[in-house]
């Protein structure tokens, strides 16, 4: 059966090169295709999560929904503690975030002033990296401001700006910094509106001595966050709730959500026109050799055995096809992952997206590489499903006499 | 003659019914999906395209000369009205108003957020770019102290329709304002640049807490009444030299990058789509003309003319072809029909959607290009696919035809 699927392959070429070609350009195409959009998903999501939010957060447990001063964590010692018994994780920082006014000598504008510990923060986030002026960590009335609000408000290094907000027991705060560094992330809202300063000084103005808005922490590795954010949220105190990043950056994975629908629906419709080609060819083929099934059915071959010879031709172009498109398709997949396309400017158009790096690497996945090629390889499969059906419905006598 | 070859073309066309109609099928399902992916990824950036245009920057904007660099109220545009009023009577000029706006720190009684305060006549807006659209709760009324809020915006405060904020702001003299309001509508534009940060009070009020003339404004927009706006640009900067007069596309210049990403999108689909459609055709009518070798054979020898049988096939292969038109535009038409008044309801997705400035459901446009490409493209891939086959039946020799087949 095999040797006459084989003969039967070369025989009708035209069939056989069409089969072929077509799968292999729908296998290439779907592996890369899919690569690209995971690729630039997760690099935009790691990014996003890279630049400030870490892979979860924890807070006070009506923070979220209600907000302010009063659902502050007003203890971090238990947390951080429970944090740094827990392995995994490749840093941690509670955060303490204020909104009020700061003021040059002329422009005023809201800014959200955030005390941070800028030891933390630096394995933590890309804060570090954004610096493009002056000094990251700084003591006493120095802020690490963005390069957007530090142009709105027309400061320089070492300007002196006012700030007016309230601390933590709602008593007014007044104070004068100095502006001691400036960072752009390329997120503009973000450095547009955000200031940091030094953990320190900053609970000696707000009266906030171990309190925290939040604390935020990363995963070692992103794959292991959940595992490890359940390790953290068992040992928590009970006023206390973990946020993994899926929630905290619920739009952001909604999107990618509906782009990869998206994507998927745009693939299928390749699908379709190439599955009934693919039927179409087969059925061409099949018509063919009507007589060959009947000469074939008439010395005792059996329904079943055309069928599967049927199903075996199938397979093989199939598989053929998979040989040559599965390893081009994984190692462009992966050669774009390592080399990843860069294109210019396209973080300055996106960033109100969250777009902040101009590269759109691949992801190879070898286990989203399997299920795709397992869906194409069962969509091949399907195509001969109605060409086998056909043969069937003739009797032996009407396939012989068949013209 | 020609309408028996036209008959002929037909017959023979069906002489395998279960391979025209699995043709047929494939040309038909394969254009409805493609038209209907189309119209929809037309339909979400025309949406975007336009509720923004509508909710902001209308076709185009200006502004006073540092205003876009500096964002500093200084930097305003005075005797706004009577530049509006001439706005309006330039050729080209559909609609026109004019808006003020501050930015500043918006507070609740436990949450603070920077914001920016837009000053708008309703209705000026409302002829502008129907506002009333972009209510997603309360009305439209500002009443005393009243004020609407970005549905974004509205849930990062955690606040709701007769909620008490305050906004805090800078005004022309550099003196800060601070002023009590009370939520009267909670605003839905799906502009991502309004919905997150937007408030929007009375015109002339915002002027007076800016301490500016009641005529001041941060902004002029106007809607065309063309789509290309390249020339009434040129001739408003004339009419205009001391203002920044923008076009939408330099306001927003992703969202027309997203448009012409899609419409590349479309056209590399299209392409594909149809090289395939041409390969089954291609393969079909192949087929056809091998089976039937002996009869162009027969019909040679007795002098049927070479023109004939060639027009016979093409008409076969445009007949194939039309009837998947048909089917497909049929079914394309009907989806897009649907998409186009009920939409695809994404609500399980609309925080996705609205970081994008789409609508949870997204609906589709409906255009003749759609079916009009589709057909040409059909219609060609069609006669394309027998030069091949046809080739076949040029050298083709009547006399060894039959003796072979004898």
């Amino acid at each position: 059966m095999f040797s006459l699927a084989i003969k039967n392959i070369l025989f009708y070429k035209g069939r056989s090169l069409t089969t072929f070609l077509l799968t292999f350009v729908s296998l290439y195409l779907f592996i890369v295709y899919v690569a690209f959009m995971n690729g630039s998903h997760q690099s935009m999501l790691q990014n996003a999560l890279n630049v400030y939010t870490g892979s979860f957060q924890i807070y006070q447990k009506e923070y979220r929904s209600k907000g302010g001063y009063d659902y502050l964590i007003r203890d971090t010692r238990k947390p951080l503690q429970i944090l740094a018994d827990t392995k995994g994780l490749k840093a941690f920082a509670p955060r303490l975030e204020t909104f009020g006014i700061a003021s040059s000598k002329t422009y005023s504008h809201p800014i959200m002033l955030t005390g941070i510990d800028f030891n933390r923060e630096e394995k933590l986030s890309e804060l570090k990296k954004a610096l493009t002026q002056g000094e990251y960590n700084t003591h006493g009335a120095c802020l690490y401001m963005g390069e957007n609000l530090a142009q709105k408000l027309h400061l320089h290094l070492g300007d002196t700006l006012s700030f007016v907000g309230s601390a933590v027991d709602y008593s007014f705060v007044a104070e004068l910094f100095e502006v001691c560094g400036l960072f752009k992330t390329g997120m503009y809202e973000f450095d547009s509106q955000s200031a940091f300063m030094n953990r320190d000084y900053f609970d000696t103005l707000f009266f906030s001595k171990n309190m925290a808005t939040y604390i935020v922490a990363m995963a070692e590795n992103l794959k292991h966050n959940d595992a490890v954010a359940t390790k953290v949220e068992k040992k928590l105190p009970q006023e206390l709730q973990l946020y993994r990043w899926q929630t905290l950056m619920k739009s952001m994975v909604q999107l990618m959500e509906i782009d990869s629908l998206f994507g998927y629906i745009s693939m299928g419709l390749f699908f379709i026109v190439i599955f009934f080609v693919i039927m179409i060819y087969g059925f061409i083929n099949i018509n063919a050799r009507l007589r060959e099934f009947g000469v074939l059915r008439s010395i005792g071959v059996s329904d079943n055995k055309i069928s599967l010879l049927l199903l075996l031709e199938i397979l093989l172009l199939t598989l053929f096809a998979f040989v040559f498109a599965l390893p081009l398709g994984a190692y462009t997949a992966y050669y774009f992952q390592i080399h990843p396309i860069v294109i210019e400017g396209m973080s300055e158009m996106y960033k109100s997206y969250g777009v902040v790096s101009d590269k759109v690497p691949t992801l190879f996945d070898p286990l989203t590489v399997f299920y795709n090629s397992l869906f194409l390889f069962a969509l091949n499969l399907l195509s001969i499903v109605y060409p086998i059906y056909y043969v069937r419905s003739f009797t032996p006598i009407e396939e012989t006499q068949h013209v | 003659m020609f309408k028996t070859i036209l008959h002929l073309a037909y017959k023979n066309a069906f002489l395998r019914r279960s391979r025209a109609i699995l043709l047929i099928v494939m040309i038909g399902v394969s254009m409805a999906i493609m038209i209907t992916l189309e119209g929809l990824y037309d339909g979400m950036t025309v949406h975007m395209i336009e509720k923004t245009k509508r909710s902001d920057s209308g076709d185009i904007s200006l502004f006073a000369k540092k205003y876009r660099i500096e964002g500093d109220i200084r930097f305003h545009i005075n005797d706004a009205d009577k530049k509006v009023s001439k706005l309006k009577n330039l050729t080209g000029v559909k609609e026109a108003l004019w808006r003020i706006e501050s930015s500043g720190l918006v507070q609740t009684a436990r949450k603070s957020r920077p914001a920016k305060l837009i000053g708008i006549d309703l209705q000026a807006e409302e002829q502008f770019g129907k506002f009333s659209d972009f209510l997603q709760e309360g009305s439209l009324d500002f009443g005393k102290n009243g004020i609407f809020i970005g549905n974004e915006l509205a849930k990062k405060l955690g606040v709701h329709l007769h909620s008490k904020l305050i906004f805090s702001m800078q005004d022309s003299k550099h003196q800060l304002q601070s002023v009590a309001f009370r939520i009267k509508a909670i605003i839905h534009t799906t502009n991502v640049s309004l919905d997150p940060q937007g408030l929007y009070i009375a015109r002339e009020k915002l002027n007076q807490l800016l301490s500016l003339e009641k005529n001041s404004a941060t902004q002029i927009a106007l809607m065309s009444k063309h789509t290309d706006d390249a020339g009434l640009q040129k001739r408003i900067q004339q009419e205009f030299p001391n203002l920044n007069v923008q076009s939408f596309t330099e306001l927003y210049p992703q969202l027309k990058e997203t448009e012409q990403i899609f419409k590349k999108f479309n056209q590399i689909s299209f392409f594909i789509v149809m090289s395939v459609i041409f390969v089954g055709i291609l393969g079909v009518m192949y087929v056809s003309i091998l089976d039937r070798v002996r009869e162009f054979g027969i019909l040679l020898s007795i002098g049927y003319s070479y023109r004939y049988i060639r027009l016979q096939v093409l008409f076969e292969a445009v007949v194939l072809g039309l009837l998947g038109y048909i089917l497909g535009a049929l079914l394309g038409w009907a989806f897009l029909e649907y998409l186009k008044n009920y939409g695809l309801d994404f609500r399980l997705f609309s925080d996705g959607l609205s970081m994008f400035g789409l609508d949870s459901t997204l609906y589709a446009t409906i255009k003749t290009a759609y079916f009009s490409s589709t057909f040409i493209a059909i219609i060609v891939a069609s006669m394309l696919s027998v030069i091949l086959p046809l080739r076949k039946i040029k050298i083709l020799k009547p006399i060894e035809v039959i003796r072979s087949i004898g």
